[in-house]
């Protein structure tokens, strides 16, 4: 397995401009994630430095065969999942008087519109793994590349995909966008 | 519109974000590097928490019985406890072996089932040690008693006594559950009190089992159909 610990020994300074280089290439993943799995700005705020904290720690680890993308995905997804775990306990809690703000997002009304809305709102009634199966998708990624960031068959990406879309045409009709 | 029109949507404003998101990137990264160093790491340092302060009744019970091995009135509560007190650090031991071998960076559904899993057992430790409890109280007194102070429980207290606090807490163990069952979700000021009672009323076992199953079924392709 060639990692990046094995060729820069422990993660020193080029290990971070290399990580800083590639987070920025991919921040895209960082975002969709974060939206995704949460839906205050704070929560984005507080998931997207998690996700970032946990890809550094894991960055030593990383297997340079798997694209970047791929491995990134796995950790945003694995920390986003563990982190809306968490927040259902706390939200039991303290529902009643945080409520829940839909944070903007920064793309400035971009997803003011309705078919966006749509489609978050259909993530978001989702469980967390179809969600992350929904969002690779969205994404555009191949079905092996979802099966291998998931850790399951692609027959069983191409299954669970056909029933999700079935469901969203049955929300867009229902809806009639 | 169909999917595919919702798809191209959606990458059509990823593209426009990513412009924007390049910039925040770098202070995501500085501040990944910051928190990475400083943050900890999470539910495997609460279980290395809970592993240390298992392992000190462990110790001290083993030594209370080892100097009580000719008086069976206190060396078999102690031994008792000691047991149970080896079982809890036994399961302690086994979640932050689960924990500490927890690859991030592996298959999702893989690690989701794995991190389901160490909370099914947590919960069920939980919910053990809260049945237990009220039980082994009095067991805790007389060993408690003889270890800390030199008091011997039995004739400062008499065994009636004992026998009478074993019952009680078999009738506080089902008023707990009764309670738990029926209160136990309308109680908002206490989070931590809450959460207990919902272990008690098993709430919190059985959503730990359903995550795990929905990690299992996600797994295995039967989940439910759209």
């Amino acid at each position: 397995m060639r990692t990046v610990a094995a060729e820069e020994g422990s993660p020193g300074a080029g290990a971070q401009e290399r990580f800083s280089a590639l987070l920025e290439e991919h921040a895209g993943i960082l975002h969709k994630t974060t939206r995704a799995y949460a839906r205050s700005e704070p929560d984005r705020q507080d998931l997207s430095q998690e996700i970032a904290a946990q890809l550094w720690r894991s960055f030593p680890r990383y297997d340079e065969r798997l694209p970047f993308s791929t491995w990134m995905y796995r950790v945003a997804l694995n920390v986003a999942i563990s982190f809306v775990r968490r927040q259902t306990v706390r939200r039991r809690h303290f529902a009643e008087l945080e409520g829940h703000e839909e944070a903007p997002d920064p793309a400035g009304g971009a997803s003011c519109g309705r078919e966006l809305q749509l489609l978050d709102r259909f993530l978001a009634g989702l469980g967390e793994l179809d969600r992350g199966l929904m969002l690779l998708y969205l994404d555009g990624r191949r079905h092996d590349v979802i099966a291998e960031v998931l850790g399951i068959s692609e027959s069983n990406v191409g299954t669970r995909l056909g029933r999700l879309k079935e469901r969203l045409r049955r929300e867009l009709d229902s809806n009639a966008v | 519109m169909d999917l595919e029109d919702l798809r191209r949507i959606w990458q059509e404003q990823d593209r426009k974000l990513s412009e924007i998101l390049r910039a925040d990137a770098h202070r995501a990264a500085e501040s990944a590097l910051r928190r990475a160093e400083t943050s900890s790491r999470g539910i495997a340092w609460t279980v290395l928490l809970d592993l240390v302060l298992a392992a000190i009744p462990v110790i001290w019970l083993g030594s209370f019985v080892a100097d009580h091995l000719g008086q069976p009135a206190f060396g078999i509560p102690a031994a008792t406890l000691d047991v149970l007190a080896i079982v809890l650090l036994a399961a302690y031991a086994r979640q932050y072996a689960m924990l500490r071998t927890l690859d991030w960076t592996g298959p999702v559904a893989t690690i989701q089932q794995r991190l389901a899993d160490v909370r099914v057992r947590r919960v069920r430790v939980a919910r053990w040690i809260l049945f237990l409890a009220p039980l082994l109280w009095a067991l805790m007194l007389v060993v408690g008693l003889k270890g800390f102070f030199g008091i011997d429980a039995y004739a400062g207290f008499g065994l009636r006594f004992i026998a009478a606090n074993v019952l009680f807490g078999l009738v506080f163990l089902g008023a707990a559950v009764w309670v738990s069952r029926r209160y136990g979700d309308r109680l908002r000021t206490n989070p931590f009190l809450r959460e207990r009672l919902r272990d008690l009323a098993g709430r919190n076992l059985t959503e730990a089992e359903r995550l795990a199953d929905a990690a299992a079924s996600f797994r295995r392709d039967d989940g439910p159909r759209a």
